[in-house]
């Protein structure tokens, strides 16, 4: 098991507040396979550097979890193959 | 006349990283001071900060553009390439 932080930009046009349940749907994966979310942090929408998907806004959040690499990478998959989610980060904070 | 120093000038900007062995790439505004205007890494020669603390930087740097927080380099418009030393 390994601590990870996922960052997550999603489309603006979603709702901010049905932001935090569909991610936790995400999450399910993680806690299915023996892992931990410690910290949902939705930063809300924020002006993109640059355009993602003709997007210059996006909505951020970061996900602090534990859980072994092989539901990392299943959860980031899953996330990427949404329409709503414009780009992920996973990243090892120890590392890092 | 005696020879001048080799670092006489006054740094350009104040090191803000005090033996910090960890730079996050979500800190936007410390990595800004990291950058010129045009999107640029600043170099050791300006920054003055230890190599290992200059690498930190450039990788925290590079994930914060990969997450569109940070601009990647833009060349202005109507300016030749390779003009631009910064």
């Amino acid at each position: 098991m390994r601590r990870y932080e996922v960052m997550v930009i999603l489309d603006p046009s979603l709702d901010e507040r049905t932001v935090s349940p569909s991610l936790e749907q995400f999450l399910g994966v993680v806690r299915n396979d023996g892992g931990s979310v410690e910290k949902v942090d939705v930063w809300g929408k924020r002006r993109l550097a640059y355009d993602i998907a003709k997007n210059a806004e996006g909505i951020y959040a970061v996900i602090d979890l534990t859980a072994t690499p092989a539901t990392v990478k299943e959860l980031d998959r899953q996330l990427n193959l949404t329409e709503a989610v414009l780009r992920t980060k996973v990243l090892r904070p120890e590392v890092h | 006349m005696p020879p001048r120093p080799r670092h006489a000038s006054p740094r350009r900007f104040a090191n803000p990283l005090h033996g910090v062995d960890h730079v996050d790439y979500k800190d936007v505004r410390l990595l800004r001071t990291f950058i010129s205007d045009r999107g640029k890494i600043r170099s050791r020669r300006v920054t003055r900060v230890t190599a290992r603390q200059q690498r930190l930087i450039a990788r925290a740097i590079k994930n914060a553009r990969e997450m569109a927080l940070l601009p990647y380099p833009s060349q202005a418009p109507g300016i030749p390439r390779g003009k631009d030393r910064d």
